[in-house]
């Protein structure tokens, strides 16, 4: 049997001390195999993008086990937990995230500067800019580029280091219908084709349409089914706020 | 870590990226090194003037403390045993007698044309031939010619065109009518500094840059003056030299030596005992008036100085270098102080630049820290980036201190009057005090940059990111 990609088991997380200790993950548990595209969708403050945070190993958890890529959260330190952000795992933010001051080419290949050797960058750079369709734009900044193109760029930085696991915290958010669309055929391209294993925090039922598996949080906890049930858990299209 | 070739470029990058951040940060720290190193190259250039030509701290002068009673003298004296005591120290390296003329002399001649008239009675020193034996220009001239007192040249007519067979080095002595050598006399440097900026100017006369160079184009001849052995220029003068015994002595000037007298001539020694001899008394023969030590290096001033408080016989002449030393180390102690001031609250500016940019920045740092950044990565970026703003800093308050040391070095050399000892330029800049100065300025840029850099080092991506 093929080991999950990302394993977790009653993962808990709380924010705040005190009387004001607010918890956000209430023993969350759940596997996603290699390969797989999964939709992880909720009302505003369910837990969504604290899990997708916990799973990319940029935020701790309070308790539970965490194994993702064969790595166990409890037991990695530090300095190999950004190895592991820095060659298996990307991230596409709903703010794009890129660098105004370097170029395109230099914000795909800015994870080459944590990393031996990459005297390739430049070349696999625009390599993934190129999947993206914006090669021509490679010396341009950020500042000069429309929102699809920013995020089209913030995924050539996240598939640049030819990650296993894309995680995706809604990057159809800040997007128009047309552009949003493009960057979720972009999504289902790279995980048939690369077998890259997707997980996208989204409240847009065209993301959750795509997923192989759509997972359903609500108030720190995953509700368990799938199709009508999840959807209905928001209003017409909407699948819940951002989380 | 991220390797240190593309931590630099990303450091470098990132400092560039923003002028105004870069010069807000590093305007204080150029000023504050620019301060420290005008500050201490200038008060290393003055020092070496004080105290290596002025007041040179590896010599002192011992001398007999003066005590009396009822009026009656009391002051122990020195002899060659006092020299032999004192050279037996193991952190003397020379003990160098000297013999006062103690009876009223005059000197006079002519220079350049001109008539001299001057004291030497009591600002003439004797010293051993000896003492200058390491001078290849003085030690073959520099010597008691005649030892017993006795004319080494023939017969003469005195009072005539000089008829001795050596014109350059003999004169008609008109107490014995026979030729005699003409007493060597070499002055200090501090002699000839007064000369060029004090009489040359005024008097119309040359300046003198190297003395052996300045006889060798005026001749020998042309250094010639004579001694009044018992007479004086002083008005009120009570001292009666018996008119017989007045005499007059041709003397000749052989060279410049810092083995010479600050202020006056230096002759050898043995000219000086017979001379005393013959006007004061075998007593005045015998004993020194002070004794110049050379010590095997200024730091050994201490120890022989301990030492000298245990001899009631002798004390130190007042060190003038000794309080020069002490005043340059105040001055330079404030001065410095000064420029760490303004250095320190540099690093405080700096500090509060960082946590600004820190705040800033907390989205990029979320970001470097997503796509593989280790809490060491980004600490190493803040403190890098402060590391290269003292870098610059450090070169550009040097560079500045240096620009503002030829604007006060050229107003010395076209405003500043002449004054003895003036050198061409008031500051010494020496390899470490820039060295010190870049050093510095990356210390205090770093520790202005540690505690933001620790900040952002302990910044949760996650909530990096989610900053707005």
């Amino acid at each position: 049997m093929v080991s999950p990609v990302i394993s977790l088991r009653d993962v808990t997380k709380s924010y705040g001390q005190g009387s004001a200790r607010t918890p956000v993950l209430r023993g969350v548990s759940l596997d996603i195999a290699p390969g797989e595209l999964v939709a992880l969708v909720g009302q505003s403050g369910s837990g969504k993008s604290t899990l997708l945070n916990i799973v990319g190993g940029l935020d701790k958890a309070d308790g539970g086990e965490i194994k993702v890529l064969d790595h166990d959260y409890g037991k990695t330190a530090e300095r190999d937990l950004a190895r592991l952000r820095n060659t298996s795992i990307g991230f596409v933010f709903q703010a794009f995230n890129l660098l105004d001051h370097l170029t395109c080419l230099g914000n795909v290949t800015l994870p080459a500067a944590f990393a031996a050797g990459g005297k390739d960058a430049p070349a696999r750079g625009r390599e993934a800019l190129d999947r993206v369709g914006l090669s021509a734009y490679a010396d341009r900044r950020p500042s000069e580029l429309s929102g699809g193109q920013k995020q089209r760029v913030a995924i050539a930085r996240a598939l640049f280091g030819r990650p296993k696991l894309l995680l995706c915290d809604e990057p159809t958010g800040n997007l128009d219908s047309a552009t949003g669309h493009e960057v979720i055929e972009f999504f289902q391209k790279i995980n048939k084709d690369d077998g890259v294993t997707l997980v996208i925090v989204t409240h847009e039922r065209r993301v959750s349409n795509i997923a192989q598996r759509v997972i359903a949080m609500r108030d720190g906890n995953i509700v368990e089914g799938a199709g009508t049930d999840v959807h209905t858990a928001g209003t017409g299209d909407d699948l819940g706020g951002p989380a | 870590m991220m390797p240190t070739g593309k931590l630099a470029r990303m450091v470098v990058a990132n400092a560039t990226r923003s002028p105004k951040h870069f010069v807000l940060s590093a305007f204080g720290i150029v000023i504050g090194i620019a301060a420290f190193v005008f500050f201490l190259a200038g008060t290393l250039g003055v020092s070496d003037v004080l105290l290596g030509k002025v007041f040179p701290l590896d010599q002192v002068e011992v001398i007999a403390p003066h005590t009396s009673i009822a009026g009656k003298n009391l002051s122990q004296k020195m002899n060659a045993d006092t020299v032999a005591k004192i050279k037996a120290r193991p952190e003397v390296r020379d003990a160098l007698p000297r013999m006062t003329l103690q009876f009223p002399a005059t000197g006079y001649g002519k220079f350049e044309g001109q008539a001299i008239n001057f004291e030497v009675g009591g600002f003439t020193d004797g010293i051993p031939d000896a003492h200058v034996a390491g001078d290849p220009k003085l030690e073959p001239v520099f010597k008691d010619w005649e030892p017993d007192g006795k004319a080494m040249g023939p017969a003469c007519v005195p009072n005539t065109p000089n008829n001795c067979p050596d014109k350059a080095w003999q004169y008609c002595d008109a107490s014995d009518n026979m030729c005699h050598h003409r007493v060597p006399v070499i002055i200090s440097p501090t002699v000839l500094e007064l000369y060029n900026t004090q009489v040359a100017d005024s008097h119309g006369l040359p300046h003198i840059g190297v003395m052996e160079q300045f006889i060798a184009e005026r001749g020998r001849d042309r250094m010639h003056f004579w001694m009044g052995l018992g007479s004086t220029m002083m008005a009120g003068s009570n001292v009666s030299i018996d008119a017989a015994k007045h005499r007059e002595v041709g003397a000749i000037l052989v060279g410049v030596s810092d083995k010479a007298r600050r202020v006056g001539l230096t002759i050898p020694i043995g000219y000086v005992e017979r001379w005393n001899r013959s006007f004061v008394g075998d007593k005045a023969a015998s004993e020194y008036s002070s004794i110049i030590v050379t010590l095997r290096n200024k730091d050994k001033l201490a120890t022989f100085s301990q030492w000298l408080q245990d001899e009631p016989k002798l004390k130190l002449e007042d060190q003038l270098g000794a309080s020069f030393a002490t005043a340059m180390f105040v001055i330079t102690f404030v001065l410095l102080g000064i420029a760490f001031v303004i250095v320190i609250i540099s690093a405080i500016n700096i500090a509060h630049n960082f946590f600004m940019q820190v705040t800033e920045r907390r989205r990029e740092i979320g970001v470097l820290r997503a796509i593989g950044a280790t809490r060491a990565d980004v600490m190493a970026i803040i403190v890098g980036e402060s590391a290269i703003i003292g870098v610059v800093s450090g070169t550009l308050g040097s560079l500045f201190a240096w620009l503002a040391s030829l604007g006060v070095d050229w107003a010395l050399e076209h405003v500043a009057p002449k004054f003895p000892f003036k050198p061409d330029s008031l500051f010494n800049f020496e390899w470490w005090i820039f060295a010190s100065a870049v050093g510095l300025s990356i210390l205090f840029c770093v520790l202005g940059g540690l505690l933001p850099a620790l900040r952002a080092s302990r910044l949760e991506p996650a909530a990096a990111l989610a900053q707005n």
